[in-house]
């Protein structure tokens, strides 16, 4: 009976989003990307992050850089940043811990900006991996990285384009931090 | 063989390329044999192989060369798979193995019990990769590399020392901007871009 007040709707046994369906999300996730001038983004897979990573593989405009670990991808993007390409990396939270000393003596120490899309695993709601979604937001404030967690597929491409704004002028990475809401997988509520 | 004297090899051949070199001596020893703001210093150990990557993907028609150690090969042997994959043809990619963590005090790292960083190169998926037998071998590795239009791996096994150079002439943050304007100079592009103030408008 709740399900039908707020209006979830159902793939077999996985929910989806009540407002774009994941495909739809990560287009929109995609064109914000893009619409912020992003040209070279660097991933690596979590099941929930399948439809966007799908989206950027087919995408002819990026150049997609497949990862073996996040760290490296930290690197490629600076190096490529250094040569004039506005980079972002997609990841999951417990790979955003892998890269911490790339994160901090590459990006943080020459002051070199980056889109870092971070899905967040053992947000509220999910069944697991809440110890290193407990951890996200507290290492994101220690290393000093402003971060915003998306919620509404929506607006999720504006939210990019101002994201990518605040990261070039501070010349730091901005995080932003992927949910199952704005990549289609849940239904957004008002309380979040 | 002596780093140094391969680095003077290199500085003959490499023309304008972009070098991203290594934490360490190596680095003072390069920027003393080829001064230039096209050279770039890695502070992290490990990422001078993918932030040569990222050059390399950034501007596919300039020559990109990595100097690279053994002990920060190690930390980021992941990067190896990953820069097979992506094939970038302007990349050379050369390793200094002195079998040291040099900078920590002459540690021994494990090239010196065997590894084989050339043949971990090769099973990784980079099929160019060579040990230089000498430093004649490197001089032809070096310039079949840099005029070839192949991702190169090059190793060559060195003694550990440190030869006596001026030490790196500027902090990160000075070698970021110099570099950045260097490629503004030599791509004719616009990387930094400035706008006027709102009150102007």
């Amino acid at each position: 009976m709740i399900c039908r007040t707020i209006g979830v709707k159902r793939i077999g046994e996985r929910e989806i989003g009540d407002k774009l369906t994941p495909a739809e999300a990560a287009k929109t996730i995609v064109s914000g990307l893009k619409g912020a001038g992003i040209n070279l983004i660097a991933t690596l897979p979590d099941i929930n992050l399948s439809d966007l990573l799908s989206e950027v593989e087919a995408d002819r405009d990026v150049v997609h850089v497949p990862l073996c670990r996040e760290e490296e991808g930290i690197g490629i993007c600076a190096g490529a940043y250094l040569v004039g390409k506005k980079c972002a990396a997609i990841m999951q939270n417990g790979g955003f811990f892998n890269s911490n000393n790339a994160i901090v003596s590459t990006l943080l120490q020459y002051q070199i900006p980056l889109l870092l899309l971070i899905y967040y695993a053992g947000d509220i709601g999910d069944r697991t991996f809440s110890t290193t979604g407990g951890m996200t937001e507290p290492v994101l404030q220690a290393l000093g990285i402003r971060y915003y967690i998306m919620r509404d597929p929506v607006d999720s491409a504006e939210l990019i384009k101002r994201a990518q704004v605040l990261s070039e002028d501070a010349k730091r990475p901005v995080a932003l931090l992927l949910t199952k809401e704005v990549l289609g997988r849940r239904p957004a509520l008002k309380s979040l | 063989m002596r780093r140094f004297d391969c680095l003077k090899v290199l500085a003959e051949v490499a023309a304008d390329a972009l070098v991203v070199s290594s934490a360490g001596a190596m680095t003072l020893e390069w920027n003393s044999l080829r001064p230039s703001d096209g050279n770039f210093r890695v502070r992290t150990l490990g990422l001078c192989s993918s932030i040569a990557l990222g050059m390399a993907l950034g501007l596919p028609q300039r020559k990109i060369i990595a100097l690279d150690g053994d002990g920060s090969l190690l930390m980021n042997l992941c990067s190896l798979p990953t820069l097979a994959r992506m094939a970038p043809k302007n990349l050379t990619h050369i390793v200094f193995d002195n079998e040291v963590y040099e900078a920590s005090g002459s540690k021994k790292t494990a090239t010196a019990a065997g590894t084989d960083l050339v043949g971990v190169a090769r099973a990784a998926g980079i099929n160019n990769s060579h040990w230089a037998n000498s430093t004649d071998d490197f001089t032809r590795l070096v310039a079949g590399a840099l005029t070839g239009n192949q991702l190169c791996f090059i190793g060559a096994k060195v003694t550990a020392e440190r030869s006596v150079v001026a030490p790196f002439p500027m902090d990160e943050v000075e070698n970021k901007y110099r570099f950045i304007r260097h490629i503004e100079k030599t791509e004719g592009i616009e990387i930094f871009k400035t706008s006027l103030p709102a009150s102007y408008i």
